[in-house]
């Protein structure tokens, strides 16, 4: 390696290094916000905390409603489960439909993909008002259930056309050879196709969880008392018009994130392939 | 092999779901007309009965309105009874309506010998009670059959006095059957693009004359003549006049020439449907849930934008709540609340921030690209963080930088000697705030995509360039961006249709601010919705705005993308 190409890598590396720092400067800054006392930013600029506390997470972790419950645990739990009923029930329901879309011919199959693909273009506020009815009807506003539906429902038409995608990638082949072998068309669906697509599935999961972890609009609009709100409505809250907490927000803001962040990294390759492949192509 | 290759859609099928749709679309044109007719009568009896009370008031003579009765309900002070005396009018006096207001006081039964109408007027005096004691504004229509239907209208004139008025409607028909013509053109849009074969025009032409002609006939009709009933009291008057026969003369024809299609193929029709039982079973679970929870909700929220709401009540304003957007509401082009410079904003926000996106992510993506570079996934793990993040909490955090008095943003300005930004005060900061959020959690997604394209670029091409010669800008302008073309050019459609919607970030950053100046179309509609009195239904005119522009924008990109692929 020549002196011209050596200090080519070095300005290089210099560059990267200052563009990773400035991109990960707010980070850093929220961490040291969640670690260090007081409610508001302080006047500096470092971001390595000065004096380290945990009393936000404290108090975040510690919250409690009127009657001394735990606040926190409780809305915590709406969010898992919203999260994860949402994800069982989007990935049941999106791969029989993308299942059907793949393999058969069926009158009606056009315009439903067209559907799919349209649905997706929904503003969340051109079904906001409607929804907001039908779940009052239901008796459904301030609860998981209602929640649930709505963002499985949400969720499925993406879910379906990537799921397609993959589905269309994986040779008929091998579900003739399991026709042959005088398999039923639930178990060639079911024991060949999907544990083929696994990596689809994973993806499709990990978005259906992330959208119904990370919802922030519908959750507020649909739910208007403590103890069903989800995490991000919490969040939301602290530094809302009526407060600023920052420090406690900065705080739920970390125990937030952190999961669902791992859980993006494991799958994020897999899924902006499914982006852009399943999601665009008409 | 039986599953290799897919059934076609036998044509037949095809004929059937149409007849079988036309049929419903029929039924359901006919209800829709019918209820339509009602709102609209409604509507107009409450605006005359509005006018009819200011005249009444202000001293002119009500002109051109039969009343059946005018009264003026008074408390006895001190008494707690719910019970009112009430002065009852019999003979109004059009020319001297002030005299009659204080005219002589009638009991219930002294009025009339009708029992309807008695039962009418006790209506009209315990709405009148009502009005009075909750303060409500009362209005309602009141169908009586056979008979013209009643407007009984009380308002709260002063603190112990309630006015109520009772009338017959006017016998007017609704101006112009347009909104049913609009959704003629709907149902045969539909039909036409269910049936995609070669018949489609004829079935196109026939359901519009289907649809086209019950409405005008629908609206022909003299409110008061014969059919009169039929439409105000729904199905109770049916079996009357010629409107009904019409109706069940085309359902007939719709009804036998779907029977004589089934008797004829009927055996291929079920073998058919045997076939696509499995595909149809598979979908049906997500199907109804999509019914439910999106297309339902869509469809009202299409249908709500035709409606005004107050209090609770929704009113059919036809398309005005369109010409308001469209026309801007009567403010300047440059007062944020006119549609088309939320547009204009939000058309510069999503250009600004993909051509943002696409070019730090393609920047970045092509440095880390280099075959020497060492740590190139620590720098990729750490870059893509913003993307992991939930969007909310993104735009939380940057509100607080951009905070004012302890936002590290202010902070770092003034310590270079810039001074403090009031970031939320005028439009350019406030937009900009926007725009660095968005960008930050925007270009990872294009640095990954880009990545990806370009590691699929086999690097013999620029091998076989670096020989014969070519500089690295020939080489990005002849390899680089036509490759990369395919894999960024779907994302970068995502990428502006996430940006057009993106809510959390103009709601959670900037809110608005100053004035409503940076929102875009989805919050503005939101803003609508929520923050500015409940105009649900304005704001759902919004909304199918949005959706028709990004429909179209999906249409037109797809066009390119086809028109680029047969290049």
């Amino acid at each position: 390696m020549n002196s011209h190409s050596s200090i080519r890598m070095f300005l290089t590396h210099l560059f990267l290094i200052v563009f990773t720092i400035l991109t990960l400067y707010p980070v850093m800054l929220v961490v040291r916000k969640s670690l260090s006392p007081g409610d508001n930013f302080s006047r500096s600029l470092n971001p390595v905390p000065k004096e380290l506390t945990l009393k936000h997470y404290k108090d975040v972790i510690g919250s409690r409603d009127s009657t001394g419950r735990s606040l926190f645990g409780r809305q915590f739990l709406n969010s898992l489960v919203v999260s994860l009923i949402t994800t069982i029930m989007g990935l049941f329901l999106a791969s029989t439909a993308a299942y059907s879309f793949s393999r058969f011919r069926f009158a009606g199959r056009e315009i439903g993909l067209t559907m799919f693909l349209v649905v997706q273009m929904f503003p969340a506020t051109l079904i906001m008002i409607p929804l907001y009815v039908i779940l009052d009807r239901l008796g459904l506003l301030n609860s998981m259930t209602g929640l649930v539906l709505v963002y499985s429902t949400t969720a499925i038409p993406f879910c379906v056309w990537m799921l397609k995608g993959y589905f269309d990638t994986i040779p008929k082949e091998l579900e003739e050879a399991a026709w042959i072998d005088g398999a039923t068309r639930f178990s060639m669906f079911w024991r060949v196709v999907l544990p083929l697509s696994r990596p689809a599935l994973a993806v499709t999961a990990l978005f259906s969880f992330m959208t119904a972890w990370n919802e922030y609009i519908l959750a507020e609009t649909f739910l208007n008392e403590e103890t069903a709100y989800t995490l991000p409505v919490m969040l939301q809250h602290y530094v809302g018009s009526h407060s600023t907490s920052w420090g406690k927000f900065a705080a739920g803001s970390v125990i937030v994130s952190v999961p669902i962040m791992v859980l993006f990294y494991v799958l994020q390759k897999h899924l902006v392939g499914g982006l852009t492949a399943g999601g665009v192509k008409g | 092999m039986r599953f290799t290759c897919p059934i076609p859609t036998p044509k037949r099928i095809t004929m059937a779901f149409t007849l079988g749709l036309s049929a419903l679309l029929l039924a359901g044109g006919l209800f829709i007309v019918m209820r339509v007719q009602n709102k609209t009568l409604e509507n107009t009896a409450i605006q005359d009965g509005n006018r009819l009370l200011y005249q009444a008031y202000s001293g002119k003579s009500p002109q051109s309105l039969d009343l059946a009765g005018f009264f003026i309900l008074n408390t006895i002070p001190g008494s707690n009874s719910k019970l009112f005396n009430f002065n009852m009018i019999s003979g109004w006096d059009h020319a001297k309506p002030a005299e009659k207001l204080s005219g002589k006081l009638n009991t219930l039964s002294e009025t009339s010998k009708d029992k309807r109408f008695q039962a009418l007027l006790r209506k009209a005096h315990d709405a009148g009670a009502e009005t009075l004691s909750t303060g409500r504004y009362y209005a309602r229509f009141e169908s009586r059959p056979g008979k013209p239907p009643v407007l009984i209208f009380s308002i709260r004139t002063s603190p112990n006095q309630v006015s109520v008025v009772f009338m017959p409607l006017k016998k007017r028909a609704p101006s112009a059957p347009w909104l049913m013509l609009f959704i003629s053109l709907l149902a045969t849009i539909a039909v036409v693009f269910f049936v995609s074969n070669r018949y489609a025009p004829i079935y196109g032409v026939l359901t519009f004359a289907c649809l086209a002609g019950l409405t005008i006939s629908a609206y022909r009709m003299n409110p008061s003549g014969p059919f009169y009933s039929f439409l105000t009291e729904g199905f109770r008057g049916f079996g009357k006049g010629y409107f009904v026969a019409g109706w069940l003369g085309l359902s007939a024809i719709t009804f036998a020439l779907a029977i004589t299609w089934f008797t004829g193929h009927a055996s291929r029709f079920f073998r058919a449907l045997r076939e696509f039982r499995l595909a149809y079973t598979y979908i049906f679970p997500a199907m109804i849930g999509m019914m439910v929870l999106v297309l339902i909700p869509f469809a009202a929220g299409l249908a709500l934008g035709f409606f005004n709401h107050c209090r609770g009540e929704f009113q059919f304003v036809g398309f005005s709540n369109f010409i308001d957007i469209l026309s801007g509401g009567g403010s300047s082009l440059t007062n944020p609340l006119n549609f088309w410079f939320t547009l204009g904003v939000t058309i510069l926000w999503t250009s600004v921030n993909v051509f943002l996106h696409v070019s730090i992510g393609l920047g970045i993506a092509l440095i880390l690209k280099d075959p020497l570079l060492k740590m190139k996934g620590i720098y990729r793990v750490l870059l893509i963080i913003p993307w992991a993040m939930p969007n909310y909490i993104t735009a939380l955090m940057w509100k607080g930088m951009f905070q004012q008095q302890y936002g590290a943003i202010n902070i770092l300005l003034d310590n270079i000697g810039i001074g403090s930004i009031s970031w939320f005060s005028s439009f350019w900061p406030a937009f900009m705030a926007n725009v660095i959020t968005n960008t930050w959690l925007g270009f990872p997604f294009m640095m990954v995509v880009s990545l990806g394209a370009l590691q699929s670029i086999p690097t013999s091409l620029y091998e076989a360039a670096e020989v014969d010669g070519a500089s690295k800008w020939q080489q990005f302008k002849t390899i680089t961006l036509p490759l990369l073309r395919p894999a960024l050019f779907p994302a970068i459609v995502l990428g502006s249709i996430w940006t057009f919607n993106m809510f959390n970030v103009i709601y959670l950053v900037s809110g608005g601010e100053p004035g409503g100046a940076t929102d875009i179309l989805i919050t503005e509609a939101y803003q609508w919705a929520f923050k500015r009195g409940e105009r649900y239904g304005l704001a759902a005119a919004y909304a199918t705005l949005i959706f028709v522009i990004l429909y179209l924008y999906t249409k037109a990109t797809n066009k390119i993308t086809r028109a680029a692929e047969d290049m």
